[in-house]
């Protein structure tokens, strides 16, 4: 199966502030399943899985910097291709 | 909101990229009075060839600044926790006393490993050549003490109301269950610089950490241990970024040369092997050790080990020429008998533990019946039910004895042959004349490769029947191991079950 | 293969049948009875009759298990191979050395 299908996921800490970041990464990755898990939230996407800046911060109404998501990571499973001021993308590369 | 200075605030502008840019390879510097070999003598020798170190990015962009912030940040969310479950008598509140067993035994055999992680990752912040790795390796050095003095503080406020919390240090050096993960990661810190970023950031932390780590955490939730599962994830937060080293060290040596290639399979092979091994302990822990469980073993190695791992991972890393390790369809076709084998050991044997155990009720065996309805009533089931007959009548079985070791995992060899799951799978090997006893052919394949290595294995059964142990009888062991009486054994009728009992039953309080 | 090193590596067995002087290690595996997690593991003086052996050592063991029978128990195997058993043959004579495993049925 080629980088685009293959499942990428992101489980972050079940809290307050992350569900305002699980809604705007649901908003920019359509394609995102969610599962519950016992304290934590697991979401999958085939291919990869896109946060952006902007949008968490529309929907927290403060500024977000991409390193805070450092406080909301538990574990992942692709590739961290990218990580600056505006965006954090994980991807399958090959 | 503090008041930030002019200076503060604009280097707080500068981009992620160019912040990280500064402060880590523009803080590098050439050797000039001596040369590199001499500065770094212990990046040749295990064959892996690297022609630029420039060429190690750490994806996180982490920074010292950012690095100081954000892990402040999550220790001061983790202790506001620990308050309110101190307060709040949170040690009454768990699903049930039992539940302990498993924090138990995370604190004797994890906590030690993140303590030797520490060690270790401060030795490669010295000794890897690129000025990313060494920064990477500092934080990784630093995050595992943090969790190391976390994990401390967190359960030590169980120490105060339970059984088998104290001298867990100790233990971890002597026990024989707790050589089971102490011999793993001596495994690997005595191995080469390389080898142990295979061993540890890409095998143990990439490939196997959600099944190592996020059961605990996810177990401690639904039993109501909020102290632990916070540290857990705030453990696992830095654990994402300790993957990410994993990662990044794996395709870094394998774009680096060709000739890494095979080197890199090979270590591969070994070290999921070995971690998969270890997992057994949270496979037990999993399945039976959880008195409300979270998901079965199986299902989570098909969720965190097929589908991600091998479903997404692996056709990645085909890229490069690595192929899925060599044995893993050894653990697939095991995954509906690993936590049965390896609880049946904790559980004939608790009586030598820091740690008690109990033959599953009827409502855990129809749980495990459902979750592994091919093979749980045909091979586990009648054996509890014996267990259970025999408890009727008063008794209780504990091996009087000890049990053969396998020279590589440690574990009791209890695994079965696939083409027949009543057998014992039992491996051997010669060396130098003498007999060497695996529990499977992943660790036979383990010891071949390396039997100087494997020889020296400090076996705690042999051990015992050195007499190097505290004396030649139980009680003399134990008094060594630093086992108290009511620490090990039956979970029925233990102290923290009595104790349990009387602080959830006001008519059981008198004289207290 | 073996172990890549910067020095030579070189280092004796831990368990070697030297440091355990006149006796042996040996381990007994009661197959197909899944009470038990796995093979047991004794020390015992290379000279002792192996009638004797089972009786002082293999039974206590195997009565952890309340259902176990001394009449019934046969097949003797070291590792593959059948062990043809007498009681007061020594273990040493019937060729059982360190680290042997021995495998009966019950």
């Amino acid at each position: 199966m080629n980088a685009a299908h293959r499942q990428v996921s992101i489980d972050v800490q079940e809290s307050e502030e992350n569900r305002v970041l699980i809604e705007a990464i649901e908003a920019d990755n359509p394609a995102v399943t969610i599962r519950h898990l016992p304290g934590l939230i697991k979401l999958q996407a085939p291919g990869q899985i896109v946060i952006n800046r902007e949008s968490v911060e529309e929907r927290l109404g403060h500024e977000w910097e991409t390193g805070e998501f450092q406080l909301a990571i538990v574990s992942y499973t692709g590739n961290i291709s990218e990580w600056d001021d505006d965006q954090i993308i994980v991807k399958w590369e090959h | 909101m503090s008041i930030e200075s002019p200076r503060a605030a604009a280097w707080k502008k500068l981009p992620l990229k160019e912040r990280y840019a500064l402060l880590t390879r523009d803080l590098d510097w050439e050797p000039s009075y001596i040369d590199r070999e001499q500065l770094y003598p212990f990046t040749r020798y295990e064959g892996i060839k690297v022609h630029d170190w420039d060429g190690w990015q750490d994806p996180f962009r982490l920074t010292v600044d950012a690095y100081c912030k954000y892990q402040a940040e999550k220790d001061r969310r983790l202790y506001a926790v620990l308050d309110g479950f101190a307060q709040g008598q949170g040690h009454l509140t768990l699903s049930d006393a039992s539940y302990l067993n498993s924090i138990k035994l995370f604190i004797q055999g994890v906590t030690p490993l993140e303590y030797a992680a520490h060690r270790h990752f401060a030795f490669l912040a010295r000794h890897l050549e690129g000025p990313g790795p060494r920064f990477a390796a500092l934080c990784q050095s630093i995050d595992e003490l943090r969790h190391t003095q976390t994990q401390i503080h967190t359960i030590s406020n169980y120490n105060k109301y339970y059984s088998g919390f104290h001298s867990w240090s100790k233990m971890h050096d002597r026990v024989w269950y707790l050589a089971i993960p102490k011999s793993f990661f001596d495994d690997a810190m005595s191995a080469g610089p390389f080898e142990f970023l295979i061993a540890i950031s890409f095998s143990f932390e990439y490939l196997l950490t959600n099944l190592l780590f996020v059961p605990f955490m996810s177990g401690a939730s639904f039993n109501g241990d909020t102290p632990t599962m916070s540290f857990g994830f705030s453990a696992q937060s830095d654990e994402s970024r300790h993957m990410t080293l994993g990662l990044e060290a794996i395709k870094f040596l394998l774009e680096q040369d060709e000739d890494n290639v095979p080197i890199i399979q090979d270590w591969v092979d070994k070290w999921f092997w070995r971690a998969y091994r270890l997992s057994g302990l949270v496979a037990a822990m999993m399945d039976y050790m959880l008195p409300k469980p979270v998901m079965s073993w199986k299902e989570a190695f098909e969720l965190y080990f097929e589908d991600q791992m091998l479903g997404g991972l692996f056709p990645d890393l085909d890229f490069y020429g690595i192929r899925p390790p060599r044995h893993v369809d050894d653990a697939i076709a095991e995954k509906e008998h690993l936590s049965h084998q390896v609880y049946k050991i904790l559980h004939n044997f608790s009586s030598v533990a820091a740690f008690t155990t109990k033959t599953p009720d009827h409502v855990h065996l129809d749980w495990l019946s459902e979750q592994y309805p091919g093979t749980f009533d045909i091979y586990y089931r009648p054996t509890w039910e014996k267990h259970q007959r025999i408890e009727a009548g008063g008794g209780r079985m504990f091996v009087r004895g000890l049990p053969q070791q396998c020279q590589v995992c440690q574990l009791a060899i209890s695994f079965t042959e696939q083409d027949d799951r009543r057998k014992i799978s039992f491996r051997r090997s010669e060396f130098r004349g003498e007999t060497f006893h695996t529990c499977s052919d992943g660790c036979k394949w383990i010891f071949d490769r390396e039997p100087e290595k494997y020889v020296q294995a400090w076996l705690p059964v042999h051990q015992i029947l050195k007499g190097d142990c505290g004396g030649p009888a139980i009680p003399d062991v134990l008094a060594w191991y630093g086992i108290q009486t009511g620490d090990n054994g039956e979970y029925n009728g233990s102290p923290d079950e009595q104790f349990w009992r009387a602080w959830h039953d006001p008519s059981l309080r008198h004289g207290e | 293969m073996s172990v890549k090193a910067l020095y030579d590596y070189e280092f004796p067995s831990m368990d070697r049948a030297k440091l355990f002087g006149e006796d042996l290690l040996v381990y007994v595996h009661w197959e197909g009875n899944p009470i038990f997690c796995s093979a047991v593991c004794f020390r015992v003086p290379k000279t002792m009759p192996f009638g004797e052996f089972v009786t002082s050592f293999v039974v206590p063991w195997a009565e952890s298990d309340p259902d176990f029978d001394h009449e019934a128990m046969k097949h003797w195997r070291i590792f593959d191979e059948l062990l043809d058993v007498a009681d007061n043959k020594s273990l040493a004579d019937l060729g059982i050395g360190h680290k042997a495993l021995l495998t009966f049925a019950g």
